[in-house]
């Protein structure tokens, strides 16, 4: 270290507002407190799975997955401002491209069999390229109406996955997914490393994360450059954001591309955690879902995004093992006023309700308020 | 000193400190100033390279030894390499407050003799080329900031930028010019017109040389004076107050270039509080003033908190009394048992407090330029900034006396500095100085000159002292104006007139009772902190005349002054009280630059408010110590 970036970072260390540079202001992790905290944070996922159950890693897994496909709708929903319920339509497409390239050639499906290094990224390029040719249509129109446009889509989709047999397999026949074969390293099989036995589900855990660690840097990266902060401007008042010299078009084609992109890849590997997957997978149910994760997560954020794929996809474990204590609930297939996955349907529907009403910023925005209780601390603002 | 000048050796000149740090450590970060919401660095190479450029542009407008060079902006990088450059060409600097209005600056400019002016803005060159005309000795006027001047054609404005190309170009004809100039200066060269604020005639500029700078720099910068233990290149500064005052000279100009610490200009006056959360300074130099609105703005933001946050307020200043105590009792040092409640107290409020106001990793505080208050040294005391409460004035070069650690006397200014002789007459207990700071005399005033320096060398500051426990010092007041009542007794207004301003409310407090039969006061409150305390009481109101009229207002200016009368003599309660109704300006003559209010215009302005006092009439807002006079709105 030079003597002038001593002295000069002698005199900043430990002021967190004393920017002396534009990248300083919008670094990542503006503070070394933030920084560190990821850092434990990524460590402990890391070792988290050798001390967990089976099912509790591949419910973690699927944590992970929501959590990137959930990004994705909340750079189209959250930053962009354009609210889409076809995200099951892209994660259907990625899941679908993935088993093509990457699946078994078997009973009349298609399957070429190629490597992960390959189909994975195509997983992302296919749905994004599909939303590049969609967007000029799905543009022209905002708020509501791009919501049933998109519902459409869905739809379509969902019709389309059911009648091209020799990709999908057809209506309640389904499919095998992809194999997750990374450069001839099998990422869904025991292993064997250095000596010690890994099961299979760790290995897909460890490699999700991976997956997800980098696709949500690369997210909040880009929220933070110049396309991120047009989103922003696009949200906020898109005629406003025009005069600014954003072109509306551009910035919401952009937006839609990239949020596919992150559905298809959260499509494909979601595929190969369910194990078989039939075109009543990719519904408009499964579009509800990545809305509640960005709604109650918050919008406009990564973090969000994150809490709220560990809030939708706990949630159901937890209303499992606490309806045996309520009285009046029966657990699956027993009689009772209301089964779990019904109660589970009320609870979010509630929760996405109560959110929109108390804290439209979603979890993240809970822990916004806390953190600024102790932001202003000792004063109260 | 002269004899080290003809030896060869660089008679010791601020210049020559800064281009020994730009030789020694050229990327070493010397100062920032914010511009476009980022801090940027300028190295002690960038700092020596502009001070060289304005060094030739000033010989290429034909400046010579002894010609004055006045500078009329706010704090900012142009100022120091300004200041510094008119020094390397033995040139004299004078500094304009950039509230001086127009005839202040024609005052300023025609007194000094100034042949470049270099404004900041629009609007100090629309002051300036107002005057020009009458000014003849004005040459060149140099402007920093082209908007709103660029259009102007004057054959006398120049833009920064130019001025700094005729530089480079000087400096590629005559490289060694700068050099000459140099190896002939001299310690006793003047160079600067530090301008007295003015309190009671015209301002007058008294003289400082090399030799005073250097000594001062010695005493008050490296040897601990005003910062303990002395700043180094680690060191963070706020500057803010303004440059041309002696004080803010020493803390940043001398301080930067004595000892490396890195200066940061606030953007303007007005963001000084949010500068300083990003700056986190580690030495904070304040005028009272700033401090009593640092204590206001902490208490006001208080009372508005949430139960919880004001219940851990109210437990930890409360501990925090207890280390204030104990520490105050230790000569300012912790003990351990004190140290070890801070350390507790830190987790839960004073950390926090402090990142809040920006004292966060202040080290090292001072005060000084006006008496203050010793409630308002308490409450920093009580969050763990020790504020060094110290003396000195332009005449000598702001040396005199400073709190030394571990030997801490609130209400005192302290201790003599090393090498200073402090003496009291005994007959006026005038304070007496006699150091090589002492100035070289008022420009162009002998007859000033003389009644001030006196043939042994004593500088007669004007200051009424004693001596506390014959070690520490301590300020009565001014000389001019100690109240004598017409009873004969000898009354300090500052002190009464401080415990007043400690109340967040007080914005201005004047104790009048000269030759009276008993002590009055003109008050004028705080606009921010009394209109937040009305809306907090659903009081309405409207302008600021019409909050200082509020009956409650009222009622609670008396209770302030009640409270204060209790803590004094009978003869020194203030009786009565009248309100102020319009805020005090620097514009309307009724502050000097530094803020300081001029009486002798107040009692003029405020004559009725005073005759309405003795005259015991109630025609105007105001009260007594039981009553309040409300001025009823028909009327008014």
């Amino acid at each position: 270290m030079s003597n002038a970036t001593a002295s000069s970072h002698r005199t900043t260390r430990g002021r967190p507002q004393l920017f002396t540079s534009y990248a300083q202001e919008t670094a990542i992790f503006n503070t070394r407190v933030k920084r560190n905290w990821v850092l434990v944070g990524i460590l402990v996922m890391i070792v988290l799975p050798f001390f967990m159950q089976r099912d509790m890693v591949a419910l973690i897994t699927t944590v992970f997955i929501f959590a990137i496909g959930g990004i994705g709708l909340n750079l189209l929903t959250g930053y962009a401002g354009q609210v889409s319920l076809g995200q099951a339509f892209f994660l259907g497409v990625g899941a679908y491209t993935a088993a093509v390239l990457g699946g078994e050639s078997r009973s009349g499906v298609i399957g070429l069999g190629w490597d992960m290094a390959i189909w994975l990224p195509l997983a992302g390029l296919v749905p994004a390229l599909i939303a590049l040719v969609l967007a000029p249509l799905a543009m022209r129109v905002r708020g509501l109406y791009l919501a049933i446009l998109t519902l459409g889509l869905v739809f379509i989709g969902e019709h389309i996955f059911k009648e091209a047999k020799p990709i999908t397999g057809g209506a309640g026949v389904g499919r095998a997914p992809a194999d997750p074969v990374f450069l001839g390293f099998d990422l869904f099989a025991n292993q064997t490393i250095l000596g010690y036995r890994i099961d299979r589900f760790t290995i897909f855990y460890l490699a999700c994360f991976v997956i997800f660690v980098v696709m949500a840097f690369a997210a909040k990266n880009f929220a933070r450059s110049r396309f991120g902060r047009s989103f922003a401007a696009v949200r906020d008042r898109d005629i406003a954001a025009e005069v600014m010299g954003v072109s509306l078009l551009r910035t919401k084609t952009l937006a839609f591309v990239i949020s596919s992109f992150y559905a298809g890849i959260a499509g494909a590997l979601l595929s190969i955690v369910i194990g078989r997957i039939s075109p009543e997978t990719w519904n408009i149910f499964l579009s509800i879902d990545f809305l509640a994760v960005i709604f109650i997560g918050g919008l406009a954020t990564i973090s969000g995004s994150i809490m709220g794929a560990i809030f939708v996809v706990l949630l159901p474990k937890l209303v499992n093992a606490l309806t045996p204590l309520i009285p009046g609930f029966g657990g699956v297939g027993e009689g009772g006023i209301l089964n779990v996955f019904e109660l589970q349907s009320i609870i979010f529907g509630l929760l996405i309700i109560l959110f929109l009403i108390l804290e439209p910023r979603g979890l993240y925005g809970l822990w916004l308020r806390l953190r600024n209780y102790f932001k202003a601390w000792p004063f109260s603002y | 000193m002269t004899a080290i000048a003809e030896s060869g050796v660089r008679t010791w000149t601020l210049a020559n400190e800064v281009r020994g740090r730009a030789a020694t450590q050229p990327d070493g970060v010397a100062m920032r100033a914010k511009r476009l919401g980022i801090w940027r660095d300028i190295s002690w190479s960038d700092y020596a390279d502009n001070i060289s450029l304005v060094g030739h542009a000033l010989l290429s407008l034909g400046i010579e030894p002894g010609d004055r060079v006045a500078i009329h902006s706010e704090n900012r990088p142009e100022w120091l390499f300004t200041d510094l450059g008119t020094i390397a060409v033995r040139g004299i600097t004078v500094g304009l407050y950039p509230t001086n209005p127009a005839p202040e600056v024609e005052y300023l400019l025609a007194d000094s003799g100034s042949r470049v002016l270099i404004a900041e803005d629009q609007e100090q060159v629309d002051k300036a080329l107002a005057v020009e005309a009458r000014c003849p000795a004005l040459e060149c006027i140099v402007y920093l900031e082209s908007r709103g001047v660029a259009g102007i054609d004057h054959p006398k404005l120049m833009s920064w930028e130019d001025f700094l190309a005729r530089g480079a170009a000087h400096r590629e004809a005559f490289p060694d010019a700068l050099d000459r100039r140099a190896a002939e200066t001299q310690p006793d060269d003047v160079v600067t017109l530090v301008y007295t604020s003015g309190t009671t005639g015209p301002p007058k500029g008294a003289m400082l040389t090399n030799a005073n700078v250097e000594f001062a720099s010695n005493v008050i910068v490296s040897g601990g004076g005003l910062y303990e233990p002395p700043p180094n290149a680690s060191d963070v500064i706020l500057s803010y107050l303004p440059l041309c005052h002696v004080a803010e000279r020493a803390v940043t100009t001398w301080t930067n270039a004595v000892s490396g610490a890195v200066v940061h200009f606030a953007e303007s006056i007005d963001t000084v509080v949010v500068n300083l959360r990003e700056v986190q300074p580690t030495l904070f130099f304040a005028v009272p003033r700033i401090w009593e609105k640092l204590k206001a703005a902490v208490e006001v933001r208080m009372a508005a908190a949430s139960r919880i946050k004001r219940l851990n307020y109210g437990i930890w200043m409360k501990v925090g009394n207890g280390i204030a105590q104990s520490m105050l009792a230790n000569g300012g040092r912790h003990t351990v048992w004190s140290r070890i409640r801070y350390g507790v107290g830190y987790v839960f409020l004073y950390r926090a407090l402090r990142d809040r106001i920006g004292l966060r990793k202040v080290r090292a505080a001072a005060s000084a330029a006006a008496p203050i208050a010793p409630e308002v040294l308490y409450f920093f005391f009580m969050m763990g900034v020790p504020i060094n409460e110290l003396y000195g004035m332009t005449e000598n070069s702001a040396v005199a006396t400073s709190n030394r650690q571990g030997r801490i006397k609130l209400g005192t200014v302290g201790e003599p500095h090393p090498g200073v002789e402090i003496r009291l007459d005994e007959r006026t207990g005038e304070i007496l100085t006699r150091h090589p700071g002492s100035f070289a005399g008022y420009w162009n005033r002998p007859d000033a000159t003389a009644e001030t320096l006196d043939a042994e060398g004593w500088l007669h500051t004007g200051d009424v002292g004693e001596w506390v426990d014959g070690t520490h010092l301590k300020i009565v007041d001014r000389i001019k104006d100690i109240i004598i009542t017409a009873g004969g007794k000898n009354i300090s207004p500052s002190e009464l007139e401080n415990a007043i301003k400690a109340s967040p409310f007080i914005r201005e407090a004047i104790v009048i009772g000269d030759q009276r039969p008993y002590l009055v006061a003109l008050i004028g409150i705080e606009e921010d902190t009394v209109g937040q305390w009305a809306k907090a009481k659903r009081i309405p109101y409207t302008t600021y005349r019409d909050l200082s009229e509020r009956e409650e207002v009222l009622r609670l200016v008396q209770g302030i002054i009640a409270k204060v009368n209790e803590g004094t003599a009978r003869v020194e309660n203030i009786r009565k009280f009248r309100m102020i109704t319009k805020a005090l300006d620097h514009e309307d003559g009724d502050l000097t630059a530094t803020q300081k209010v001029k009486r002798s215009a107040l009692m003029v302005t405020f004559g009725p408010l005073i005759d309405d006092m003795y005259d015991g009439t109630d025609r105007l807002a105001g009260g007594d110590q039981s009553n309040v006079v409300v001025v009823s709105r028909v009327e008014a």
